[in-house]
């Protein structure tokens, strides 16, 4: 018995021994001290904010999109300065969701959000975010008995007082440094997230005044009017870098909804040849712009299927970063199909920036469906039957 | 059916096409509105006043406001009877109208304003228009505001059919075969609101509520581990003379205990 110990703590400890030898053979990566997760790494040679981490690839800075599963598939996560666009679904019931998710993710990190839509105002937007789940997260809701009893943290527990003596949980919101967090969409965000959050609105109607009497120039007004908003917020709260006082450095995530359609002015979704066919291309080479010399990441929303001239719809990839698109299987073929009959939909990762790079990484895994299941977004390649006709085939072997 | 049809909110959008018109399921709609006491606005682009109330009976006559437009659309008789400034005009009245309550506005047809109004202008003002009811602040379900529009397929192309379908709530397209008129119901149905969470005790058929004799009763049964407050404090806080418990390990020969390799580092 002692002998086989032995035996087996030798082999373990040569083991141990080859394991680390190929591993620092392999990367130069030297474990410091306890594991450093998201920014809080003193090691790190970029500029520690919350939310944000460097990519392994190229040393890009890069923020959750709020989905841990897109994260992975677009490279590690959404680079800061960059536009994410998302190619909406038929009927507009995805898309919302991953919007939701990316402005969900900026409040729990505690970036300012800056939402624009010409559809819903940016307030009833917030009030449907959902809710994340946090591991310290206490719950709110208690029952009357509870209440009558507990009403400062030094009264005496009655059932449980050997729990007394111990420190009574936080109920300020959390803000929480981990990259990447879920959420659970069948609930509703706090409200004291969203308050104690920075966020402005941008709600179209309200910003233009229905009159005819606008000259019909080059730039669509809507966009125009949203590209001044945010311009003035870039610059007022420094995340150009304008503003030298600024102590502690925070991300912008900006949020445009339906960009495109023709709530906000557009004529590309009505006919193929218009006379403001180049108004939504201008608009995202000077958003593109904008982002690039501050510190923001966007995503933006677009009925592509709306959009009659092809031509206007490849420019519109071209002048994005990130194109990711939808197709949801409601209404078509594909929903018959027994291969998808699990998922809701497709999800097609058309393009992924090259930044700072000469090669950028393509996916292996070309299709990739998602699934809404009550609580959770899912994206996973779809299973085939290969399981089941696999194991007919090796039944067969045994007969024989 | 027409109930489910009028049961969300917003655009309604009628597709109709030459074999199969879809005037009649507009009226009938608007009779069940006008039935249901609310206010109905008709804009009348396509016929007559006359043609349109045919086939009404008087209590809904009486009921329905009609804005002709049909008569005299472009104000050339000047005897102030159409609004100036059109149907543009007519259909920012609309918005503005303050009555409070639930309305119907019906418009025949959208065709018709689709091809003298610029586009953008009217998905604008029919999108402010089916969502007046959130600019009065919070409103309960009944207050809603209903906009019928009736839309001619044939006469547009897939752009704007397509814009309106995603515009609308509830989309009707009517067909048929063999004589038989059928009508193919889209439904999008926004994403529900928690408007207020109902208090699930109210309305059981057993008691869940303490009277205030229950209640002293209950504060004062002890419970099984309930100890006096004397033995609370002694065990909550040990004195100087207990020891919390403490395990001495000395690891022997056989034991290889590595500090320097947790768990997962393990390439599993």
């Amino acid at each position: 018995m002692a002998a086989a110990a032995s035996c087996s703590t030798s082999t373990r400890s040569t083991g141990s021994v080859v394991v680390a030898a190929s591993r620092n053979s392999v990367t130069s990566f030297q474990r410091r001290g306890p594991r450093a997760s998201g920014t809080d790494s003193g090691c790190s040679r970029l500029v520690s904010i919350a939310g944000t981490r460097p990519s392994v690839r190229n040393g890009q800075l890069l923020v959750s999109t709020g989905l841990p599963a897109l994260d992975q598939l677009l490279g590690g996560g959404l680079a800061v300065g960059t536009v994410l666009l998302i190619e909406e679904d038929k009927y507009n019931i995805y898309s919302p969701l991953l919007f939701k998710y990316f402005l969900a993710e900026g409040i729990v990190t505690g970036h300012t959000l800056l939402v624009a839509s010409a559809k819903e105002d940016p307030a009833d937007i917030l009030q449907e975010l959902p809710a994340p789940l946090l591991d310290d997260n206490c719950k709110k809701e208690c029952d009357e008995d509870i209440c009558n009893h507990k009403t400062e943290s030094n009264i005496k527990m009655k059932i449980a007082w050997r729990y007394q003596l111990l420190p009574k949980m936080e109920a300020r919101p959390v803000s929480s440094s981990r990259f990447g967090h879920y959420y659970d969409v069948s609930k509703r965000i706090p409200q004291e997230l969203i308050e104690a959050s920075k966020w402005h609105g941008f709600f179209l109607p309200e910003k233009i005044s229905s009159t005819l009497n606008l000259e019909p120039c080059s730039l669509n007004h809507g966009y125009i009017k949203l590209l001044q908003f945010i311009q003035n917020i870039i610059y007022e709260e420094g995340f150009d870098g304008s503003n030298p006082q600024k102590k502690q450095k925070n991300i912008l995530r900006i949020g445009i909804q339906n960009l495109g359609s023709p709530l906000w002015g557009d004529d590309i979704c009505w006919t193929e040849n218009c006379d403001s066919n180049h108004s939504l291309t201008k608009f995202l080479y000077m958003l593109r712009g904008l982002l690039r010399s501050s510190l923001s990441a966007c995503i933006i929303t677009v009925p592509t299927h709306l959009i009659q001239n092809k031509a206007i719809i490849a420019r519109v990839t071209n002048l994005s970063d990130t194109v990711v698109g939808l197709e949801s299987f409601i209404g078509s073929e594909k929903e018959t199909n027994p291969l998808y009959k699990d998922y809701h939909g497709l999800i097609h990762i058309r393009q992924i920036p090259q930044l700072n790079n000469l090669i950028y990484d393509v996916s292996d895994v070309k299709d990739l469906a998602f699934k809404l299941k009550r609580k959770l977004f899912t994206i996973e390649k779809p299973r085939c039957c290969y399981n089941l006709q696999n194991r007919t085939r090796l039944c067969g072997l045994i007969r024989v | 059916m027409l109930e489910s049809l009028l049961a969300l909110g917003g655009l309604v959008l009628l597709r109709d096409s030459v074999e199969w018109e879809g005037r009649s399921l507009l009226k009938a709609l608007i009779k069940k509105s006008a039935l249901c006491g609310e206010q109905v606005h008709i804009l009348g682009c396509e016929v007559s006043e006359e043609e349109f109330r045919e086939g009404f009976d008087s209590n809904i006559n009486s009921r329905l406001v009609y804005h002709d437009l049909f008569r005299d659309p472009l104000n050339w008789s000047e005897t102030g009877e159409t609004l100036p400034g059109g149907p543009l005009e007519a259909l920012r009245a609309l918005c503005r109208r303050t009555d409070p309550g639930p309305v119907t506005i019906a418009l025949d047809s959208l065709s018709w304003l689709l091809l003298h109004l610029p586009c953008t202008t009217l998905c604008q003002t029919l999108h402010t228009l089916s969502h007046q009811d959130s600019c009065h602040g919070d409103s309960s379900p009944g207050e809603q505001v209903h906009v019928l529009g009736l839309l001619h397929e044939e006469l547009h192309g897939p752009g704007p059919l397509g814009v309106l379908s995603s515009l609308a709530q509830t989309e009707v397209t009517l067909s048929g075969a063999m004589g038989q008129a059928s009508a193919h119901i889209l439904y999008r149905r926004p994403q529900q609101r928690l408007t207020h969470q109902m208090d699930p005790t109210t309305h059981l058929t057993f008691n869940l509520r303490l009277s205030k004799k229950e209640r002293e009763a209950k504060d004062s049964l002890t419970l099984p581990f309930q100890f006096s407050s004397e033995k609370q404090q002694a065990l909550l806080c040990p004195g100087l003379g207990q020891a919390t418990s403490h395990i001495f390990y000395e690891p022997d020969a056989y034991d290889d205990l590595d500090q320097e390799d947790p768990d997962d580092d393990l390439d599993v």
